[in-house]
């Protein structure tokens, strides 16, 4: 070992035995700094989260979605677009699809009506296959109970619940529905020939541009979507509540920066004592400096640890029970669902800085106003 | 402007350093006026234990800097899914005006806030602060870096608009986009490799020159300085190809993606750390003559050529392993 | 050899309150000798010690250190000479509470980047001289006056430093202690050391062993006996 790091590891040893000697008031620091962490950490790591899983969920989806568009709103769209834009060079398929939203006024939820696309997935008539959330907002005890919706006042229609998705299917799928398409014409009065969008896949994604382009030209009332363009939406989505949320947690960071650079400044007598002695027994202001900052380091990094762990504990084993609310969406009904731990280097130094950073500026010149006494003062 | 953690982590590190170069300066400025060691008034000892606060200061600012340049290029990466047209860092960087010049502040802030704790650490050494003055003098020269740092990342993060369409690196380094970009991509693979090889002897030689004479860092800092620009060059027209096993592709920020083992890293750290000591071997070696400096400095010279030695070594080899080990055949 | 040149020193300079502790003091202090400065409280005697001691530098005036200039050195390089030069037990002891006697006995070595075992062994070769071996384990506040003074000593020797710099040392003492600290003290002078003291105890001037005698009176000097 070279002198310099047998002096970072005696100043280190002094540290430590500091920190030990008042135990109570280092543990109340760590556990209010760790708190902060754990806010902030909670909401980025819950954020990247969905972004993540949004963005699994999107690689499947189709690449480009045509809608229809009537005096500025979606209308439904003719079955027949489908061919036209199957017929563009390099789209590998388009099909029309049936899907709409029903709102259950019985437990005040809105559900996805879909008719699916895969053969295996389509019910019998008569019958519907549901997200798990269904069942779970309706207070279905036994499975084979029947579903009865109302579209208006006085009208009740009876489906059986063929069978439920499985919870690990994710975000997307929890309040979704699946009819064959007989039944949801009926269901929602939809006049043969008509379809809610035309969704289209690309064989070149980087050919998408193009597609969009000579599509446009040739089918000038429709809106083309892209997956991209979705993507991006709910990027941006997540990322201004994740933002949001750590903008709240800066005057948490703000509140705990004033404590923390409190605390530093106003050292008790026996402190203040300590650091005479240290200086009078030949510690040069550097040495004070050097110890003092071994001690905002050791706090920092059991706070960041801890609040780190417990973030990770809270969001991937408990499913963030204090923020999903705010991150998830508007909808009623909440994906009952383990989120995929996904945490990366990028998140844990935004959250370093975040924390870190202010914790150190707020401390770092009450700690050289600590460390720069007159070594002789403990004489007079 | 686009409200996320990462950019609100980036402009909170700006902003401190800001207000750290600041404070220094106007401190600076009263160094500059009144330091006089002769002097054994409390005023002076208050200025000289101030310079410890400095000190500390500025080794906060650079570790912060050097997380934040990270950070920065590491969203800009995350961030190109917002952008049309962008796949990696630099179609983020190019969403307008202000994303190059701020990186290449940052790049700058470094740099000089490390050459800036090296003469630090040499004043130090001597018994009457040798080197005060002039260490306060590049301070004022730092300080308009530092705010210039900050201002132009505020300026990039408030403009960012994602309905802009920019462009990717793929047509960053195509002949159709004239300039320094592609002027580096477009320096053949073997010329490149050549210049390198050549830089890297000539860095040996001069180092060895160093360490056996103790003369010639001067000549040390500046061959690193262009071991430097060749070896950015290399990565543009050779090594990034290598690593992508696709001879077109010539992104430097892309072999930081996680798809490429970040083996960017491999080649970024040592050089920068190779290139700074050795620049700053030279930047000491002007003051080698004071006085109270003559029996430490050469040491600390000589300790830092060996570093920045080893740094560029750390370069090759992993410019080496990674032709070796690349799929690629440029040549042959 | 150290010598003090028209040395003064203001505290609270340019305010209100400002004191002259010393009034332009020349003075040779010898090595290898014990030298005790006596005098009233307030006399300036302890300010004296400290600039002696490299602890505070003076206002005006020259300070040399066996030949060498050292009142116009930086503070930082002042506290590099003053722990490998001087050792230091004060009035109060000022041993840090909680920490062991050997924590508090290492603590000025813990600058100097030393051998941490080799630190340790020679505390506790100075801990057993000092005949508190088996207490090094134990928290400061638990030692006796006489044994807390005995590890304010052990510190003060742990950099093996040439001085040994001791500030009212026998103001909380009874005479027992006082003499057996007298012991020591020629103990250390034996050594090869060179102390030096300040104290307005007669037990401490009048004490066999004792070299040159400093009087101070109102930040001057009133007389020097050998």
């Amino acid at each position: 070992m070279t002198p310099w790091l047998r002096r970072q590891r005696a100043l280190a040893d002094y540290t430590l035995a500091s920190l030990a000697r008042r135990k109570g008031k280092n543990i109340a620091l760590v556990a209010v700094y760790a708190i902060v962490v754990f806010v902030l950490a909670s909401a980025m790591f819950f954020a990247a989260s969905l972004r993540f899983e949004t963005s699994a969920v999107l690689r499947d989806a189709p690449e480009v979605t045509v809608q229809k568009i009537t005096m500025g709103r979606q209308d439904l769209i003719e079955g027949s677009v489908a061919e036209e834009i199957g017929k563009i060079r390099g789209v590998t398929s388009a099909k029309p699809r049936l899907w709409g939203y029903y709102y259950d006024r019985i437990v005040g939820a809105n559900y996805t009506v879909m008719v699916p696309d895969d053969p295996e997935m389509i019910p019998e008539p008569g019958s519907v296959i549901v997200g798990e959330g269904i069942p779970r907002a309706r207070g279905f005890k036994w499975s084979g109970a029947p579903l009865f919706l109302s579209r208006y006042e006085g009208d009740l229609k009876r489906f059986d619940v063929a069978r439920a998705f499985e919870s690990d299917s994710a975000l997307m799928t929890s309040d979704l529905m699946l009819m064959n398409e007989a039944d949801f014409r009926d269901f929602f009065e939809i006049p043969a020939g008509l379809y809610t969008d035309v969704v289209a896949t690309v064989r070149n994604p980087n050919e998408v541009a193009t597609i969009v382009e000579k599509g446009s030209n040739a089918l000038p009332q429709m809106r083309f979507v892209t997956r991209s363009d979705i993507e991006r939406t709910y990027q941006k989505l997540f990322d201004w509540r994740e933002g949001l949320l750590a903008a709240l947690a800066a005057a948490g960071i703000l509140a705990f920066v004033i404590f923390a650079a409190e605390k530093a400044s106003g050292l008790s007598a026996e402190e203040m004592r300590e650091i005479g002695i240290l200086k009078a027994v030949g510690w040069d202001t550097r040495d004070v400096i050097a110890m003092k900052l071994w001690e905002g380091g050791l706090v920092s990094l059991g706070a960041f640890l801890l609040g780190t762990v417990t973030a990770f504990a809270h969001v991937f084993f408990f499913g963030a029970p204090l923020f999903a609310p705010i991150l998830k969406g508007w909808a009623v009904i909440y994906p009952d669902f383990a989120l995929a731990p996904h945490v990366d280097g990028l998140e844990l130094l935004t959250l370093a800085l975040l924390t870190i950073v202010p914790y150190i500026a707020a401390t770092l010149v009450p700690i050289w106003r600590v460390a720069s006494g007159d070594p002789d003062a403990v004489m007079r | 402007m686009i409200f996320q953690t990462p950019i609100m982590a980036l402009l909170l590190v700006a902003g401190l350093a800001s207000l750290t170069a600041l404070w220094s300066g106007g401190f600076a400025v009263q160094v500059l006026r009144r330091w006089n060691l002769a002097d054994m008034s409390r005023a002076q000892l208050q200025r000289e234990r101030a310079t410890e606060l400095v000190s500390t200061l500025f080794a906060a600012v650079m570790l912060a800097e050097l997380a934040a340049l990270l950070l920065f290029v590491f969203n800009a990466d995350r961030m190109a899914s917002l952008f049309v047209g962008a796949m990696c860092a630099v179609g983020t960087l190019n969403v307008n005006g202000y994303g190059f010049p701020a990186l290449y502040l940052k790049i700058g802030v470094f740099f000089a806030a490390t050459l800036w704790l090296m003469l630090d650490r040499a004043d130090r050494m001597g018994r009457d602060y040798p080197l005060t003055k002039v260490k306060y003098g590049v301070m004022l020269a730092i300080v308009p870096l530092v705010l210039a740092d900050a201002g132009t990342e505020l300026a990039y993060f408030l403009n960012m608009h994602t309905d802009v369409i920019t462009s990717c690196c793929s047509k960053l380094f195509t002949p159709a986009n004239a300039g320094l970009a592609n002027e580096m991509a477009s320096i053949g693979p073997g010329m490149s490799l050549w210049l390198l090889g050549f830089a890297g002897l000539a860095v040996a030689v001069s180092g060895a020159v160093v360490l056996w004479s103790g003369r010639g860092a001067l000549a040390y800092a500046f061959l690193s300085a262009l071991m430097f620009a060749l070896a950015l060059t290399a990565v543009v027209s050779v090594i990034a190809p290598y690593i992508y096993e696709y001879p077109n592709h010539h992104c430097p920020f892309c072999i930081l993606k996680p798809e490429y083992n970040y083996y960017g890293y491999a080649l970024y750290i040592p050089l920068f750390l190779g290139t700074g000591l050795g620049v700053g071997a030279g930047m000491l070696s002007l003051f080698r003559n004071r006085e109270s400096l003559a029996d430490k400095l050469p040491a600390m010279i000589r300790r830092q050529v060996i570093w920045s030695m080893a740094g560029f070594a750390g370069f090759g080899l992993a410019t080496l392993y990674a032709i070796a080990s690349s799929n690629l055949i440029i040549f042959g | 050899m150290i010598t003090l040149t028209s040395v003064t020193k203001l505290y609270n300079e340019g305010r209100p309150n400002e004191v002259q502790a010393l009034k332009g003091i020349d003075l040779t202090i010898a090595r290898d000798a014990i030298t005790v400065l006596k005098g009233p409280s307030g006399s300036g005697k302890t300010t004296l010690l400290s600039i002696v001691a490299c602890m505070a530098r003076p206002t005006t005036g020259r300070v040399t250190l066996d030949g060498e200039v050292v009142s116009g050195l930086p503070e930082r390089f002042l506290t590099e000479l003053r722990r490998t030069t001087f050792g230091f037990v004060f009035q109060r002891f000022n041993l840090i509470r909680g920490l062991s006697v050997i924590e508090n006995v290492m603590l000025p070595a813990a600058p100097l980047g030393g051998d941490h075992a080799k630190v340790r062994e020679r505390a506790l070769e100075r801990l057993a001289a000092l005949d508190l071996a088996d207490k090094a384990q134990m928290p400061v506040e638990f030692l006796s006056g006489g044994e807390t003074q005995r590890a304010a000593i052990a510190r003060a020797l742990i950099n093996d430093a040439p001085i040994v710099i001791a500030d009212e040392p026998t103001a909380n003492l009874d005479t027992d202690l006082t003499m057996r600290f007298l012991e020591i003290v020629r103990a250390l002078r034996a050594e090869g050391k060179t102390v030096i003291m300040t104290s307005h105890d007669p037990r401490i001037w009048d004490a066999e062993g004792v070299d040159a005698v400093v009087e101070m009176r109102d930040g001057a000097i009133f007389g020097e006996f050998a």
